[in-house]
């Protein structure tokens, strides 16, 4: 997929890619873009270029992922954007979700087992999500952005205790994601709405996307950040 | 998951190679195509890795040492559109919709392989043992002793249901399990 540069209009970028929309929305630009470029939209909206730019282009194509320009950018600017993703599958994704699953289930037979057993998963796999997205707000990122102001600051002498840095791996929240869509693509059985169940399969898939990207930056961008700075600081 | 096909074009013709890579990249993805000027470049490189050639009929016959051994996995370009060619002979001004149906069917010789091994698909026995007790919360030492073998077996046994059933977690495996019936929901919590 091409990349997006700073003079195309966005609303162009958006009509081909309508994913986008909730992903500039998170950045406070809505609709209505005009013929506006990428760059006059980002002044008035005073944000950096740049970085809005990597943003979309790693979101469009999976196989993008400029890792040394993302490091280039300010750790305060990457977890302020994990931070609005975190915001956004908490407050709109996962009620999404929930609103067509909840359809599914009561539109169908309620015999339908199989139904109610994908129900179950599913807030097993909500719950895991808001855990992580609780421990970023209240542990992780806090964590992340005091040693950005230790760093700022007058050095404070002596050795610096670090915390269990995240490490990637397999990540808990994208094979539960995964094998959730799998057993239904795979298992599903009996009597059920299947106008629904795309609603479902394509909500899921939405927030899948979003959350490996989320998932990218995290490991491969914010991590490497966080032992530097502790380095830095130990040194 | 599919796996990448390693594809190895061999001919002299740049523009003959350009378009015949962008048509598998397009239309046959996941491939990996690697392009040759000549014989010799190729074999210069580790031929050994690659599963198709595509060349023409000068290179194959001058090279039949090669080729021959391998004719079930060469695609051979030839000139002349006239009279039947075997299945693997494309003629270069065949249509887009011809060339695409000659390379599917080339392809799908090898997916019907696939799809006999998907048969080995279904959990053994002994898998099925390991399953039930892993959704029931069991260790891996507790299964272990439960079903008198050692350690190692159970991970074996993990990692080929994983990968028989592409599941991955533990909740995605209890699922699994409920909905085929390979135990109750009443014995869990779920």
């Amino acid at each position: 997929m091409p990349l997006v540069y700073s003079n195309r209009p966005l609303s162009e970028v958006v009509e081909n890619h309508t994913s986008l929309i909730p992903m500039i929305n998170r950045f406070g630009v809505r609709l209505g873009l005009g013929d506006k470029t990428v760059e006059t939209i980002c002044q008035e909206h005073q944000l950096d270029t740049e970085f809005f730019l990597a943003i979309i282009n790693t979101f469009l194509n999976e196989e993008y992922f400029p890792e040394k320009k993302l490091q280039t950018f300010h750790s305060l600017q990457i977890i302020d954007y994990l931070t609005k993703t975190n915001q956004y599958y908490l407050r709109f994704q996962i009620p999404n979700i929930e609103r067509h699953l909840n359809s599914l289930i009561s539109m169908s037979n309620p015999e339908n087992q199989s139904l109610n057993l994908i129900g179950k998963f599913f807030t097993s796999f909500r719950d895991e999500l808001s855990a992580r997205i609780h421990h970023d707000a209240t542990v992780w990122f806090p964590y992340c952005q005091s040693l950005n102001s230790r760093l700022s600051e007058e050095r404070i002498p002596g050795a610096f205790t670090g915390m269990k840095i995240e490490e990637e791996g397999e990540d808990t929240i994208e094979s539960l994601l995964a094998d959730l869509k799998s057993i239904m693509i795979k298992y599903l059985s009996g009597e059920y709405d299947q106008n629904l169940c795309y609603a479902v399969i394509f909500s899921l898939s939405s927030l899948e996307k979003d959350i490996k990207q989320h998932n990218r930056i995290r490991y491969r961008i914010l991590t490497p950040m966080v032992s530097a700075m502790e380095n830095q600081l130990n040194s | 998951m599919q796996r990448t096909r390693q594809i190895a074009i061999i001919l002299p013709d740049t523009l003959q190679c350009i378009g015949l890579q962008s048509v598998l990249i397009d239309y046959f993805h996941p491939v990996e195509v690697s392009c040759f000027s000549s014989f010799t470049a190729f074999t210069s490189e580790g031929y050994e890795s690659f599963e198709y050639y595509f060349t023409n009929a000068d290179l194959f016959v001058l090279n039949s040492e090669f080729f021959l051994p391998r004719k079930n996995k060469t695609i051979i370009l030839v000139q002349d559109a006239a009279g039947e060619y075997p299945a693997n002979y494309v003629p270069v001004s065949s249509s887009l919709e011809v060339l695409l149906e000659k390379l599917r069917d080339v392809f799908a010789g090898e997916s019907l392989v696939n799809h006999l091994t998907d048969e080995g698909k279904d959990l053994s026995h002994r898998e099925k043992d390991v399953l039930q007790l892993i959704v029931k919360g069991s260790t891996n030492k507790e299964i272990a002793d439960k079903l008198n073998i050692s350690l190692n077996t159970v991970l074996t046994h993990r990692k080929n249901i994983t990968a028989k059933l592409g599941i991955k977690t533990v909740s995605g495996l209890t699922y699994y399990a409920i909905m085929n019936g390979f135990i109750s929901a009443d014995d869990i919590d779920v």
